[in-house]
């Protein structure tokens, strides 16, 4: 594993240093942030006091609690999108260096091809992190400055939500971006999945105001479930407080169907369990993939 | 000298097009070998072989002793390679990316700072160090680029087109660093180049064409066997020339003379003293010889001339 290290400190330094690479990755998180500013937190806590007051009229909510819940889909909206498009910005270095000929630098030397891909892998997992676990903390002082729910616990699985979250979409862009080898293709691919895996997660729209068979689709796809798995963890202590306000069961089921914490499989409810199994399958098998793909270029080069 | 490259019947196709056919030659320790070639005559192909950087159907490499097909990671800690175009990364520092290579060949810690070191004081990098290489000019990023090739004492430097784009200036430099190098550590360098002067000064020279070895031999055995040589005679009257031979070129202030050799030139030089008063004979040109070899003309971005 003679230069993995150095493969690594190399792919981190230059995603910090291009502009371009970094700024890319923030886009779908800043659209994110101005599409709640002017409009999505209204949507969020309009929606929110309809269902109260539809479901428990008489209740007085307070305002905290409100803003509690509306930031809570806020934070993990964004942490949902962030961990899935950071990784595709960040990995995009191995097609960058394909595009201006580093990768011919790096190639002639002794290390294994099979050093240099993980070298890109671990890289691009650690960046990732490093920007989530960064975007983690400013939003839980954001949620202690609105309304703060949480727990200890809440926070390491939010926490762990992200780091299986990261695996996946760095394994993810690992097999798309192995594919791409120009300019035109990079732009193209950042693009769709900036644009794109905002929407298809959940994260802009709730999954529950999609078509049946939109959702039905949607529920085949991995991202849906870390969304759902942020979701459930972010407001597990709002949904709590409720229940000893007094608001029916119902009402708080109904609310969690309509912001995706209940995510449906063809009618059946998974559970929380099923997310993390689902998720964790996919990321062994996407790696897996990912080796294998490895495995198959040394033997062509050879 | 020992043989430090030999390739024997590599071939290499993609898909329909044949880019490497039958190719054997070898490299002796220590000298500078040309590579000669128009662009798509294969020279990129094999320099991509030697390097492990692309299978080849067939045939058999050996470089510095380490056959490519058992012992490639050896082979390729012998190869140091100066790239057509600057291949580090620019938004990384000159220092930064130097370190960074040299660890992928386990040069770490003292080692590297003591290889900077020589490396700076080779080829006077002390102030470009510590500037991103995306803001150097041309020639300070070929001076590091050279660097990076020779960061781990390879035995051997591949030169691809290094001075293509490069100013005059620049270009003098940098043959001098190479010059020096090869002086002091009896590297030797393999030169793919368009610029014909500059092959004029190898030990050997190889010219593909269509991915087969169209001629090979010193420069002078290659401009003896496929170029004339010429005589310019200054202060001479066209028409005494006239009855001498029929090709030849007049210029502002000479005649230049075509002959087959030096000794047609010595034969007409003695049949017509009073003549041959004020006269020089020079060899043919590289360029000569690629243009009798290929029947093509090479220009310095590699394309044939039209």
């Amino acid at each position: 594993m003679m230069g993995l290290g150095a493969m690594i400190k190399r792919n981190i330094k230059m995603f910090f240093k291009d502009k371009g690479l970094l700024f890319t990755s923030l886009i779908t998180p800043i659209i994110l942030l101005v599409l709640y500013a002017t409009f999505l937190g209204n949507v969020y806590r309009d929606s929110f006091e309809q269902i109260i007051s539809a479901l428990a009229p008489n209740l007085n909510i307070p305002k905290e609690l409100v803003e509690g819940c509306v930031g809570g889909q806020l934070f993990s909206s964004l942490l949902a999108v962030c961990t899935v498009t950071v990784t595709f910005c960040s990995n995009m270095l191995m097609v960058q260096d394909k595009v201006n000929g580093s990768i011919s630098d790096l190639t002639i030397t002794p290390v294994k091809g099979s050093t240099l891909a993980l070298g890109y892998y671990v890289a691009t997992a650690i960046t990732t992190l490093i920007i989530c676990f960064a975007a983690t903390a400013a939003c839980l002082i954001y949620i202690a400055c609105i309304g703060w729910y949480l727990t200890l616990t809440d926070i390491l699985l939010i926490v762990l939500d992200v780091f299986i979250l990261v695996m996946f979409g760095t394994a993810l862009s690992s097999i798309i971006n192995y594919f791409l080898s120009s300019q035109g293709q990079i732009s193209a691919v950042g693009s769709i999945v900036s644009a794109g895996y905002g929407f298809i997660c959940g994260a802009y729209m709730p999954i529950s105001q999609f078509s049946k068979g939109l959702q039905n689709f949607v529920a085949f796809l991995p991202g849906t479930y870390g969304t759902s798995l942020l979701r459930n963890h972010s407001l597990r202590g709002v949904f709590a407080e409720m229940v000893d306000l007094g608001i029916p069961e119902t009402a708080i089921d109904e609310m969690k169907n309509s912001i995706d914490c209940n995510i449906y499989f063809f009618e059946n409810k998974v559970e929380l369990s099923s997310m993390y199994i689902y998720l964790g399958a996919t990321v062994l098998v996407l790696v897996l993939i990912y080796v294998l793909m490895n495995i198959k270029k040394r033997k062509v080069v050879r | 000298m020992n043989n430090i490259i030999e390739i024997t019947g590599l071939n290499k196709s993609f898909k329909d097009v044949k880019a490497v056919q039958n190719l054997s030659f070898k490299v002796k320790q220590g000298e500078l070998f040309a590579f000669l070639g128009l662009n798509g005559a294969g020279k990129s192909t094999t320099i991509s072989i030697m390097c492990g950087q692309l299978k080849k159907d067939s045939g058999r490499v050996i470089v510095n002793g380490f056959d490519l097909d058992k012992s490639i990671e050896n082979a390729k800690k012998e190869i140091g390679v100066v790239f057509q175009n600057s291949v580090l990364d620019k938004p990384l520092t000159a220092k930064d990316n130097l370190k960074n290579r040299a660890a992928l060949y386990g040069i770490v810690g003292e080692d590297f700072n003591t290889r900077l070191n020589e490396l700076s004081r080779l080829l006077d990098l002390d102030e470009l160090l510590n500037r991103p290489v995306g803001k150097l000019s041309g020639g300070q990023r070929r001076r590091v680029d050279i660097a990076r090739a020779l960061l781990h004492n390879p035995k051997i430097l591949i030169l691809d087109e290094p001075t293509t784009g490069l100013d005059p200036q620049t270009r003098h430099t940098l043959w001098s660093v190479i010059d020096s190098l090869r002086k002091q550590t009896g590297m030797t360098v393999f030169l793919t180049t368009h610029y014909m002067e500059e092959a004029a000064d190898a030990d050997y020279i190889v010219i593909l064409d269509n991915g087969k070895i169209a001629a090979e031999g010193s420069p002078l055995e290659l401009k003896n066997n496929y170029s004339g040589d010429y005589i310019t005679l200054y202060g001479a009257d066209e028409n005494e020339i006239t009855p001498l031979c029929k090709d030849y070129e007049v210029i502002r202030d000479a005649i230049k003379i075509a002959v087959p050799n030096t000794a047609a030139a010595t034969e007409m030089i003695i049949k017509n003293p009073n003549l041959f008063k004020d006269y020089e004979i020079t060899k043919g040109k590289m360029d000569d010889v690629f243009l009798a070899v290929t029947g093509k003309k090479l220009t310095s971005n590699g394309g044939e001339a039209k």
